[in-house]
């Protein structure tokens, strides 16, 4: 392989390894700091690269080195932490003289096809979840069974209706108004005992913790625009919720003349 | 002895909602037992600490706990502390507050929902001055005994 194609490869393997990690949930400096490690591992010292919450640009060359850019738009995706780990995993073997660029290669395609969970297992598992919450909330034993469901019909409507379907801001209304409406339902028929306990096991679900805990963590790094914008996306998906749940309660409040709590 | 039972009720029922957000988030399955052990001792703080001071206090002190055993844990096990952080914090976000806000703001009682508004925004404070501080102790301080 000549000189120039092997910097290109080398370029290309850094940024894939950085939108994968950008992909799945990692901050901002991560991501510039697995980008440049790869590079500068294999030898491409001219490297540098400008990360964005949704972009990375990455440029190489020098006297000595290859002009190269590359330029990779990454849509805001659902959060896999173990791809994370798996490509953290995979750097540290890389500086460690452990990879080959071919092997880091096949090894990063890997990573990128491994898959998530069947949704009935997310579902499954947002219902035990909220369940657990309502009972952290002053929920009886009757609120926990409640809360399971809601919170398993939740992710089942975010699943399959919400995601191909809807924009992040509708579905997050769509889902809090349905949380809402099945609280109270639950509430007056008696199946539920504390209306707070079941919509706090529903909303939990919904409240953007990645976006607000990687926004913090960008704007403590210094990382201004992508902690903004991820701010942002966390400040809007609240205020989808309280839109959804107030829509509901006040529609309550205008057919059956109010919840009693 | 009913307040003891409900704390360790509260806690484990905090340590399995954890397990439940990092399968949600992906997290390789087995740092599972972890997520479970930093949200359960989050959660736990939380409610010893709330009788004695406001919600934002407590808040502050059980995201300081939970930051911190997230880094020790993360240097330990060799992995992103990102992977122990979000589904540890996820117990103590202002989900109830946020209900109570709108509530009361739907049904106009404009006075309270501007109170527990407050409140609520006044824990996620707590939480972002939390992560701060704690990502700002140096890394030498969760090395300290680590043998591998």
């Amino acid at each position: 392989m000549d000189q120039a194609k092997y910097e290109q490869e080398i370029l290309l393997l850094a940024l894939n390894a950085g939108r994968i990690l950008l992909e799945n949930g990692a901050e901002v400096t991560r991501v510039e700091d697995t980008v440049l490690r790869i590079c500068r591992h294999y030898g491409l010292k001219s490297a540098s690269s400008f990360v964005l919450s949704n972009g990375i640009f990455l440029t190489s060359g020098s006297e000595e080195e290859t002009q190269f850019a590359k330029v990779q738009q990454i849509p805001v995706n659902a959060a896999n932490l173990s791809r994370v780990a798996d490509v953290n995993q995979l750097s540290r073997q890389i500086s460690a003289g452990l990879c080959t660029l071919e092997e880091a290669k096949a090894a990063l395609e890997q990573i990128d096809r491994s898959p998530g969970f069947p949704w009935w297992v997310q579902a499954a598992a947002a219902g035990i979840s909220g369940g657990c919450f309502s009972a952290m909330f002053g929920g009886h034993l009757k609120d926990f069974f409640c809360s399971l469901i809601i919170g398993f019909l939740l992710q089942l409507f975010m699943l399959k209706l919400g995601k191909p379907c809807f924009s992040k801001i509708v579905r997050n209304i769509l889902g809090s108004a349905l949380v809402t409406l099945l609280s109270i339902f639950c509430y007056r028929l008696g199946l539920g005992f504390r209306l707070e306990a079941l919509m706090t096991g529903g909303i939990i679900l919904l409240v953007p913790g990645l976006a607000f805990t990687n926004g913090i963590r960008d704007i403590a790094a210094g990382d201004y625009i992508s902690g903004s914008v991820r701010m942002m996306d966390a400040v809007l998906v609240f205020f989808s919720i309280a839109l959804g749940v107030g829509f509901i309660i006040a529609l309550a409040n205008q057919i059956i003349g109010g919840i009693q709590l | 002895m009913s307040s003891f039972f409900n704390i360790i009720t509260q806690t484990l029922a905090a340590a399995v909602a954890t397990v439940g957000f990092s399968l949600l988030f992906g997290t390789p399955v087995r740092y599972y037992p972890f997520c479970g052990l930093i949200g359960g001792a989050g959660w736990f703080f939380y409610i010893t600490a709330l009788p004695f001071s406001s919600a934002s206090a407590a808040t502050f002190l059980s995201t300081v706990i939970v930051i911190f055993m997230s880094r020790w844990f993360a240097v330990r096990k060799h992995c992103p502390v990102t992977i122990f952080l979000i589904s540890g914090l996820i117990p103590l976000v202002p989900g109830n507050g946020l209900y109570w806000a709108t509530y009361y703001g739907v049904t106009g009682e404009l006075t309270m929902a501007f109170q527990t508004g407050l409140e609520a925004f006044k824990v996620a404070v707590a939480i972002v001055l939390g992560i701060v501080f704690v990502l700002e102790i140096p890394q030498k301080v969760f090395t300290i005994g680590n043998k591998n």
